[in-house]
């Protein structure tokens, strides 16, 4: 770049940007408006700063609201410090040193995107930027053709400049962007014509259906995942994920060392089948019925909602009827205070219209109140009820899961027989078949094969029991949690509304009082 | 007269005499003096009276029974059936002469029964073969309303000959429909076709009717348009009370006063009542003050409709005079002797003390009705019933058997002709399109689209009293109006109009209101909102004001009211568009904008445009009650340095539900101001422009009241001029094309093969031979035609040349008339000239081709080609 070499680069500082919001800002009236009050940089909209040699973008952090960034022809190298603009809709890093693309991902509001005559080598980092129209990358380095694929996630993409990049020489060009970008209008500011995509897209239809077909299983599984999640999401909220089926179980053999190896003694085998069947039936019970009582809270919740909208919904109409009422009386009131010209006379009516005044605040409160009472009846009936099914709940669980206790114990019972069979069949020599050397080690006296037998069967009963844990912990905390909320965002509300109420007859009184004092005065 | 008068003796005496015996059974029945008024205690006086009343009512009715005599029906043209009996309906003529004379012997004190009048060729017919059940080509027809609607109008009443008994004669539906006239009997006989036709179970009766029913009289019945449709109050379910509803607060007020209210409202409204009741009790008193002397005697025909089929759920009677349908326990039906259908004819053997109230309509009950032909298809009332009677009695089954083979034999087929009504007829309906009922305080008045040329169709007049001359409301009902016009509702009192239109008029009017046409009046105007750009649905106006309502606009304007203070006094010549009143006071509300913050979203703004102040309220935020506000001055000032005062602060008065930060800056406050101020000259321009176009609706509506063209449907093949038109010029082109064709035909050998012996074929010789004598023929016809041309030219010169001789030998002498005539005649003899050598030469290039053409045509002759060949 030739340009600005002589000139000091220049800092993005207060001064700079005060100055360009000044010049920038409203003129005339409003111009004088604004100097005397002096503008806000968080309620600047647009903001100019082309030809100010700027090499660092700095300071923006203020400009919360900002819409419109021009910071072209300046000597940028790196895009950056824009992470605060959300608002953006539209930047101009044209005419600048940037090399690549970078820092834009908080800006996904940018619809209209220029980085013309840069040093861009590579088209990416723009993932963020789901609204995109405009992107202008004329006067580049992009040499690879396959930069274009990146953009056809952009759905709303309609205009593209890539003129003066090395990948436009390429005789196919136009052909290889029509084809591949079908929603695009505009190519380097030319319309492109409907003839012109047809011819593109018989050219390259192969490899168009087949990155299509690519897509599409990208998609698929995409959308398989998220369902996934989802379930899972719904399980857990249920509290009874991943217990429809053998997880559990296989858990429970997982950090088993002894289990697995006493699973090779003859006959364990058809044990542990008829074992695993009962468990994951007893399993898939406890999570039918979790998801039953799911359902079963979630109505109540519901319920309990809709009710205690439409009571708010119900004392608002009240309220805003009250309001009217006063409204129209008032206006009609301060119209005669404001004509009256005996002294008296007004007196009096300010004396009437002050009592007005604390009657619609008496009324009003007396409302809120009402309401406060209704609903607090109507939350703690909730609470009874919602801590109700919980217990219910925990209770029915707790008594499955000792039924898999139960199986475990059975379980462990007959392994425990067939161990000490075989250790006599051992001991005595009878034993026919061979086993394993691991397996083998074990049954050298009785204490050692009890306690592997023993410690398998610990194992067992803590998983179970953790499970278990967790499950009653998340219950209750949800439970509780549920309820916090509900009193929280009731106590909120009320005091919302008592101090909507206030404000507004401290605005009417004070409205009065202004009257008076005008009065006084005259 | 006398002969009346010895008849009206008899019935009474029968009457009498009916009436000891019952007494005489002992049937203490307790009859209504309503029903049978005086008759057991008639007195010499009395007959007297009745008499004299009877000569008066039949002195207005001889005029109308002329009208329509046999003698003014051409019976020539009607088919044999009309005029003959076949075998099959003399047998049956025997059987109900059989009939009546057990009937008659049987019952004694009953009047002989209505069997078989003469038709309009004096014919005996049987009532039953009378009817022939049609089912009418038109959809309206389909339904008993319509269709009993449909003969009401079509028919003019006649009434009968002698109220006493059944006429004499009884037309077939042909005749009857042809002269648009007949009597009930006519009536019920054509409704009872159309109605079996379109299946359902209906009947003809004869029997006694009211005074108002056999005299069409409906002066005493409400007009049925004029009843208000009964609003059905429609209780909201409510939804049983959730789970969690809350409570209603604790009612504080006390329940004894509310009582005690209640008793007291409930004793003022239960004198209200009282006295409304007694007052309908007079009126009621009034009006039947006028009784009828021959109540009770009055024959009269009508419909029955059983339920059963066509789903009706419950019989009724139709009165085909009316149109009006009412219960079988209705006080206009006095009794009934006898009813019929295609099929069969029953005879009413119950008592009819009470008039029609307890007669049970069960036809398969042979008791209650005696029928007159065994077999037909109506089941008997339950087969429990007749097995006890069965075993009762042996005899009589037996007996009933023996009957039934006498008997059982099918009514014959109908001698009537299928009754038919042309579509012109159809819509036509009235007699000459036009019918006028005359109804308790209202009279209707019915033409026939097309008639009127303002496209009026229907009028009812309501009057305040039962004179009818004072009008209090004309209802006026239009079709196939261009400017969409439907009703037209006038309030004489008031002096309120309102006119109602259907969807299409160019402005989308709906309903316009108003009292006078004058701009700048109370008038209100509804529009269809979606045919509008602007969405307005109503616009109101009082002198002062304007009041509009919208939906749906981009802008959610939902509301404009406009006050107007008095006009300047500026120039004379003031109309209402050159000097539009000044604006008071704007109101606009918006509908909730779902796209902006419900307090950024201004519900109400009001221009306070003489106290150049704008007041604004902004929309509420769904959890709260209370919504911002904002007041503008927008007055100018000038501060002590005469510096203009851009914005202050107390030029912005706003009360904010959640104060922000930056709507308390002047900026902001300006920039909206600034707006509001554009924003409100928008309004006021929008304003006007409402203003002018109420002025152009107005205009509009004159135009087409005064033009009030009709539209007529591209269906409308009759009426349709335009398409008449086409269909002509289609017709004379498919005319043309045909005669060219026969031309095209033509056989230019035919001829020349003629002179050959038929049937043969032709030789080589022959063809050559053929096809030169053609040639030659059509050369010479060249020549001659040549010299035809020639010869006239010739001529044409020759005369010419005459005249010019003749006028130079005469110049001198001739009048300039003459010179005129000469000089006219040359140049019209010189154009013929040119014309004819103009002929002649085109002939003489046409000539040769025309005769190679020929040649060449002949040699392609499929009938020649083959001989020819050789010489080609």
């Amino acid at each position: 770049m030739n340009r600005l070499y002589d000139m000091e680069p220049r800092v993005m500082d207060d001064e700079m940007l005060k100055l360009a919001v000044g010049e920038q800002g409203p003129r005339e009236e409003a111009g004088q408006l604004a100097k005397q009050e002096g503008i806000l940089f968080k309620d600047v909209l647009s903001l100019q700063l082309d030809f100010q040699n700027i090499l660092r973008i700095d300071n923006l952090w203020q400009f919360e609201n900002l819409q419109k960034l021009q910071l072209d022809n300046n000597i940028i190298e790196k895009i950056e410090g824009l992470e605060n603009l959300t608002r953006l809709v539209w930047l101009d890093l044209s005419f600048n040193n940037i090399e690549a693309i970078e820092g834009l991902d908080m800006l996904v509001n940018l619809e209209d995107l220029s980085l013309f005559n840069n040093r861009i080598s590579k088209i990416d980092s723009l993932d963020a930027l789901v609204k995109l129209q405009v992107l202008s990358l004329g006067n580049n380095c992009i040499e690879n053709m396959m930069n274009i694929i990146y953009l056809r996630r952009f759905k709303a993409l309609r205009t593209l400049s890539l003129s003066g990049n090395p990948v436009a020489e390429d005789e196919d060009y136009k052909m290889f962007i029509c084809a591949y970008l079908p929603n695009l209008v505009y190519l380097d500011f030319r319309r492109l014509d409907d003839h012109m995509k047809e011819l593109a897209e018989m050219k390259h239809q192969y490899s168009i259906d087949e990155l299509k077909h690519r897509e599409n299983l990208m998609q698929a599984q995409l959308e398989d995942e998220q369902a996934r999640r989802e379930e899972l999401e719904e399980h857990k909220a249920a509290f009874v994920e991943q217990l429809n089926g053998t997880f559990l179980f296989d858990s429970m053999y997982a950090e088993d060392v002894e289990g697995s190896k006493l699973s090779h003694l003859p006959g364990v085998g058809e044990l542990l089948e008829a074992y695993k069947d009962k468990f994951v039936i007893i399993c898939l019970n406890i999570f039918e019925y979790g998801l039953k009582q799911q359902e079963k809270r979630k109505a109540e919740l519901d319920t309990f909602m809709e009710c205690v909208q439409e009571a708010i919904q119900e004392n608002q109409e009240q309220g805003k009827l009250k309001i009217a009422k006063f409204e129209e009386k008032h206006l009609l009131s301060l119209n005669a205070i404001r004509e009256e010209s005996e002294l008296s006379n007004i007196e009096t009516k300010i004396v009437e219209y002050s009592e007005d005044i604390t009657e619609l605040l008496n009324v009003l409160m007396m409302l809120e109140m009402q309401l406060v009472e209704q609903l607090e009846e109507t939350i703690n009936m909730f609470e009874r009820n919602i801590i109700d099914l919980v217990g219910l709940f925990v209770e029915n669980v707790q008594s499955l899961m000792a039924q898999c206790r139960d199986l475990e114990n059975h379980h462990h019972e007959k392994l425990l027989e067939i161990a000490i069979n075989v250790l006599e069949k051992t001991v005595k020599g009878e034993m026919d078949e061979d086993l394993p050397d691991d397996l083998r080690s074990l049954f050298v006296d009785k204490d050692t094969i009890v306690n592997a037998v023993g410690a398998s069967h610990d194992i067992h009963l803590l998983k179970i029991d953790n499970r278990e844990d967790e499950l009653v912990t998340r219950v209750n905390s949800w439970c509780t949690h549920l309820l916090d909320k509900v009193h929280k965002d009731e106590i909120m509300r009320n005091r919302q509304r008592v101090k909507e109420i206030n404000q507004y007859v401290d605005h009417a009184q004070s409205e009065l009082d202004s009257l008076e004092c005008g009065d006084l005065l005259d | 007269m006398e002969v009346l008068k010895e008849k009206v003796e008899e019935e009474e005496a029968a009457e009498r005499e009916e009436a000891a015996e019952r007494a005489e059974r002992g049937e203490k029945t307790k009859r209504p003096m309503e029903v049978r008024r005086g008759e057991a205690t008639m007195t010499q006086e009395m007959l007297r009276d009745l008499e004299r009343k009877l000569s008066e009512i039949e002195v207005s009715v001889p005029e109308k029974l002329l009208t329509f005599t046999k003698d003014t029906i051409d019976t020539s043209k009607l088919p044999f059936s009309y005029q003959s009996n076949t075998l099959k309906e003399e047998q049956l003529l025997q059987v109900a002469d059989n009939f009546s004379r057990q009937y008659s012997h049987l019952c004694p004190d009953r009047v002989p029964l209505f069997l078989h009048p003469l038709n309009e060729c004096e014919v005996p017919k049987f009532v039953s073969t009378t009817i022939r059940p049609t089912l009418m080509p038109y959809p309206e027809l389909y339904n008993w309303d319509t269709c009993a609607q449909f003969v009401s109008d079509f028919l003019s009443m006649v009434p009968l000959p002698d109220p006493l008994k059944p006429p004499l004669y009884l037309y077939s539906s042909t005749t009857v429909l042809k002269y648009q006239k007949g009597n009930c009997f006519d009536f019920s006989t054509l409704l009872c076709s159309m109605l079996i036709g379109a299946g359902y179970d209906a009947y003809c009766v004869n029997g006694y009717g009211s005074q108002d029913l056999c005299h069409m009289d409906l002066t005493r019945e409400a007009c049925p348009l004029t009843m208000k449709p009964k609003e059905t109050v429609k209780e909201q379910e409510k939804a049983p009370p959730k789970k969690y509803a809350i409570k209603p607060p604790r009612d504080l007020t006390s329940r004894f006063e509310q009582e005690q209210e209640v008793k007291r409202q409930e004793v003022i409204k239960a004198e209200e009542e009282n006295r409304k009741k007694q007052e309908e009790a007079r009126l009621l008193e009034q009006e039947n003050a006028k009784t009828d002397p021959l109540h009770g005697l009055r024959v009269h025909s009508w419909v029955l409709v059983l339920s059963g089929k066509r789903e009706v759920p419950e019989s009724f009677f139709i009165d085909p005079f009316t149109a009006c349908s009412y219960s079988t326990q209705d006080d206009h039906f006095l009794g009934i002797e006898s009813l019929w259908n295609h099929k069969n004819y029953w005879v009413n053997m119950q008592d009819c003390w009470n008039c029609c109230k307890e007669l049970i309509f069960d036809l398969g009950d042979p008791v209650r009705w005696e029928y007159l032909l065994l077999g037909t298809h109506k089941p008997f009332l339950s087969l429990t019933e007749e097995e006890d009677e069965g075993m009762n009695d042996d005899d009589d089954v037996e007996n009933l058997g023996k009957e039934d083979e006498d008997k059982s034999f099918d009514m014959p087929p109908s001698w009537v002709e299928q009754i038919e009504i042309s579509p012109e007829a159809f819509e036509t309906r009235c007699p000459n399109g036009k019918k006028v009922i005359q109804y308790k305080k209202a009279k209707l008045e019915k033409w026939a689209p097309y008639l009127n040329n303002n496209g009026l169709v229907c009028r009812l007049t309501t009057y305040e009293d039962l004179e009818c001359t004072k009008a209090l409301e004309m209802k006026e009902w239009y079709q196939n109006r261009e400017d969409m016009l439907e009703l037209k509702h006038i309030n004489k009192i008031t002096g309120l109009n309102v006119d109602y239109f259907k969807p299409g008029h160019p402005q989308a009017l709906r309903m316009h209101s108003y009292k006078s046409m004058q701009p700048e009046m109370d008038r209100v105007m509804e529009f269809y909102e979606t045919a509008r750009v602007d969405g307005l649905i109503k616009r109101e106006e009082t002198p002062k004001t304007m009041t509009e309502y919208y939906q749906g606009r981009p802008d959610f304007l939902s509301y404009r009211h406009v006050n107007f203070g008095p006009r300047m006094k500026k120039l004379a010549l003031n109309s209402a568009e050159s000097n539009p009143r000044p604006m008071v006071k704007i109101t606009e509300r918006f509908f909730r904008n779902p796209a902006t913050p419900a307090d950024e979203d201004v519900a109400e703004r009001v221009f306070l445009i003489a106290e150049e102040r704008i007041q604004l309220r902004y929309h509420c935020r769904s959890d709260h009650i209370t919504a911002n506000k904002r007041e503008f001055l927008r007055r100018t000032e000038v501060d002590s340095k005469g510096n203009k005062i851009i914005m202050t602060s107390d030029m912005c008065i706003s009360f904010e539900v959640e104060p922000m930060e930056h709507t308390k800056k002047l900026l902001y406050q300006y920039e909206a101001m600034m707006k509001l101020k554009n924003e409100e000259k928008m309004s006021r321009h929008q304003a006007w422009e409402s203003e002018l176009e109420v002025l152009e609706i107005l205009k509009l509506r004159e135009e087409e009241e005064e033009a009030h063209t009709l539209t007529i449907s591209i269906y409308d093949t009759k009426r349709n001029e335009k398409s008449k038109e086409y269909r002509e010029a289609m017709e004379r082109v498919l005319h043309e094309e045909h005669l060219r064709q026969v031309e095209a035909q033509l056989d230019y050998l035919a001829p020349f093969l003629a002179q050959l012996p038929p049937g043969e074929k032709l030789t080589r010789w022959q063809a050559v031979r053929l096809k030169d004598e053609c040639l030659n023929d059509f050369k010479q016809r060249l020549i001659d035609k040549a010299n035809l041309i020639q010869a006239r030219f010739e001529k044409e010169t020759q005369e010419l040349q005459k005249k010019q001789q003749w006028y130079q030998e005469n110049q001198v002498t001739l009048t300039p008339e003459d010179e005129d005539l000469y000089l006219s005649y040359c140049s019209q003899a010189m154009f013929r000239i040119r014309i004819l050598e103009q002929r002649l030469s085109r002939h003489k290039e046409l000539a040769p081709l025309k005769y190679l053409a020929l040649e060449e045509k002949l040699y392609k002759d499929p009938r020649l080609v083959e001989l020819l060949k050789v010489f080609v």
